[in-house]
């Protein structure tokens, strides 16, 4: 069982990086990563809407898609929604109860909702027939690998500002150069598992 | 009351579009469910084939003290077994199926799901050249499998010994499991 | 809007991935064997005109507060529907495509079209825009695995031609068109390194290209003026 969590949580944060390894979560990575206070901010409310959604979709399939027999066919379409609505009501709350979590996080909140890290952790989930346990684990520790990348990546994008490269590069292009070297580094973590 | 309408209003909008979804989806599903569930029956029957050929083959229970990367066992019709094995590669689950002959020499091996990078671990799935020979070195192996790295005679695939020795370990998995049948 | 200018903003000047630069986490993903290129692009133009389609067919009767949730819905149907006809008809493709099938549901490409163009446009516009969208993307997609491919792993055309039984396959066997001897490609292309790399590369010469015309554009007017 301890084994089964730790190499979920080093995969999901290190050798299979949902954005330098599995290519979840880009355009969300690519736009808010330009300074380092949103970057965290967006981290935030990633790791939380994705240990719930891993929770609340593990209930959803196990309780209701398999017992009536349609998970084949409606999984997809589930998903998505307890997404949308999940981030809708998180964002309702958190303006009534938390304003100051609201305000560091809340523009980043409908964003998440096509996200595809979210809907792509839910989907692996199922695909690897996880427990509940194992899923909310493998959410919220591919939010902190969403975090790890996205800093580490804020922290390097903050000072391409004042690089020299062609013209021709500006914007996404040069970011998407770096995040090579990037995914260069972590294939370093491939192959890293804990013996058992 | 004006305002509940505006509240019920989308609400039964968005129902009706997702009743309207499911529909149709039912629909899709039933006629493609028959088709599907035959491509995945046929798809393991032929890479159980590829690795002992037999008639027929018949699922031997497991025990609950079986190694946990065996995932399924079978019995082939003639002689031999071919076992179904999951182990860890270097970018995840690599399922491999195993045929073993009746004196526990291995007959053949098939890689039927592995998420192993492209051009590299990914060719010790691949039906190439360079997979088929990979794959063939395992064939008349017993005992422990071991890529060259470890003390073992199998040449890794350049630049994946980490997918190679997953594979290894597998078959080494399998040949045990059928000694304990056997 | 005329058929000539939608269809140039798909490909060139608003192309969904190279000029809008959405929808980039299924291209870099998948983009290493035409095979998986050609697939993908060509799922992402059916569902993405059907979406436009259907939301344009509706649009009127969708109340402003849940159109987001009745677009993902309505998504997430088509993607379901080409999903499973994949898995029953082309089970190479829906294999090697894995969740990034799936995915396509928050393709940011398609619930953006809905947004932007076909929640206000008529039914026949909104269809040419899909169709014409959805070829963009899956030029960009078959450039980026022409690349990724010859570059990487020295061939042309894997998965998808030269199969075990026919020249053109659909079955996954396809070993491809071989140009550069075995052994001698720049592996590390066909890795995420590579994915990230060839994107990067194929947006600065778009955006090379963009501005060198809109300079040459410029100068002619300016020419005219004087």
């Amino acid at each position: 069982m301890f084994a089964s969590i730790v190499t979920i949580s080093l995969a999901a944060i290190l050798t299979n990086n949902f954005i330098f390894s599995q290519f979840l979560g880009i355009c969300p990575f690519l736009g808010v990563s330009n300074k380092m206070s949103t970057a965290t901010g967006m981290s935030v409310a990633v790791i939380f809407v994705m240990t719930m959604a891993s929770a609340i979709c593990w209930v959803i399939n196990e309780f209701l898609l398999i017992p009536f027999g349609v998970a084949g066919f409606m999984q997809t379409v589930a998903y998505i929604l307890v997404i949308a609505v999940l981030v809708q009501f998180v964002e309702m709350f958190l303006k009534k109860a938390i304003p100051a979590l609201y305000s560091a996080m809340g523009i980043f909140l409908p964003l998440i909702t096509t996200n595809c890290a979210v809907l792509g952790v839910v989907l692996l989930n199922t695909q690897n027939s996880y427990n509940f346990l194992e899923s909310v684990i493998d959410g919220f520790t591919g939010g902190l690998g969403f975090t790890v990348a996205i800093v580490l990546f804020a922290s390097v994008r903050e000072r391409l500002e004042f690089a020299d490269y062609p013209k021709a590069f500006e914007g996404f292009a040069i970011c998407l150069v770096t995040a090579a070297l990037f995914a260069l580094a972590f294939m370093g973590f491939s192959g890293m598992k804990i013996p058992v | 009351m004006k305002k509940a309408l505006d509240f019920v209003k989308p609400a039964l909008i968005l129902l009706l579009v997702a009743a309207v979804v499911a529909l149709v989806l039912g629909l899709v599903d039933s006629m493609t469910r028959d088709r599907i569930e035959a491509i995945a029956e046929q798809t393991k029957t032929n890479a159980m084939n590829a690795v002992l050929e037999a008639p027929s083959y018949e699922q031997i229970e497991l025990g609950a003290d079986a190694p946990s990367d065996i995932d399924e066992a079978y019995a082939a019709e003639g002689g031999g077994w071919v076992v179904q094995v999951t182990e860890t590669g270097s970018q995840g689950a690599v399922t491999m199926m195993v045929g073993v002959n009746p004196d526990l020499t291995c007959s053949g091996i098939s890689v039927t799901e592995s998420s192993e990078t492209a051009g590299l671990g990914a060719i010790a799935s691949q039906q190439s050249a360079a997979g088929d020979a990979f794959r063939s070195q395992f064939v008349g192996q017993s005992g422990t499998v071991a890529v060259t790295k470890d003390g073992g005679t199998i040449n890794a695939l350049t630049g994946a010994t980490i997918t190679s020795r997953a594979i290894s370990t597998g078959v080494t998995a399998a040949l045990a499991l059928c000694e304990s049948l056997g | 809007m005329n058929a000539k200018k939608q269809l140039t903003e798909g490909l060139i000047t608003n192309n969904p991935v190279l000029v809008q630069q959405i929808g980039l986490c299924a291209t870099m993903a998948i983009s290493t064997t035409l095979f998986n290129g050609i697939g993908m692009g060509l799922s992402v133009l059916i569902i993405l005109t059907c979406c436009n389609v259907v939301v344009s067919a509706i649009r009127k009767i969708i109340p402003g507060q849940v159109r987001l949730a009745i677009f993902v819905v309505v998504i997430a149907g088509f993607v379901t529907i080409v999903d499973l006809l994949l898995q029953a008809f082309i089970p190479a493709l829906s294999s090697a495509l894995g969740v990034f099938i799936p995915l396509i549901v928050v393709n940011c490409i398609i619930i953006g079209r809905a947004e932007a163009f076909s929640s206000k446009e008529g039914v026949f516009l909104s269809f040419r825009d899909g169709v014409f969208q959805g070829l963009g993307y899956t030029c960009v997609l078959v450039l980026m695995c022409l690349v990724r491919e010859l570059l990487g792993s020295g061939t042309i055309g894997g998965g998808i031609l030269n199969g075990a039984t026919s020249f053109f396959t659909l079955d996954g066997t396809g070993a491809g068109i071989r140009i550069i001897p075995e052994g001698f490609g720049a592996g590390a292309l066909v890795l995420p390194f590579g994915g990230f790399l060839t994107l990067g590369c194929l947006m600065a010469v778009m955006q090379y290209a963009l501005r060198k015309s809109n300079e040459k554009k410029a100068r002619k007017e300016k020419e005219v003026k004087e």
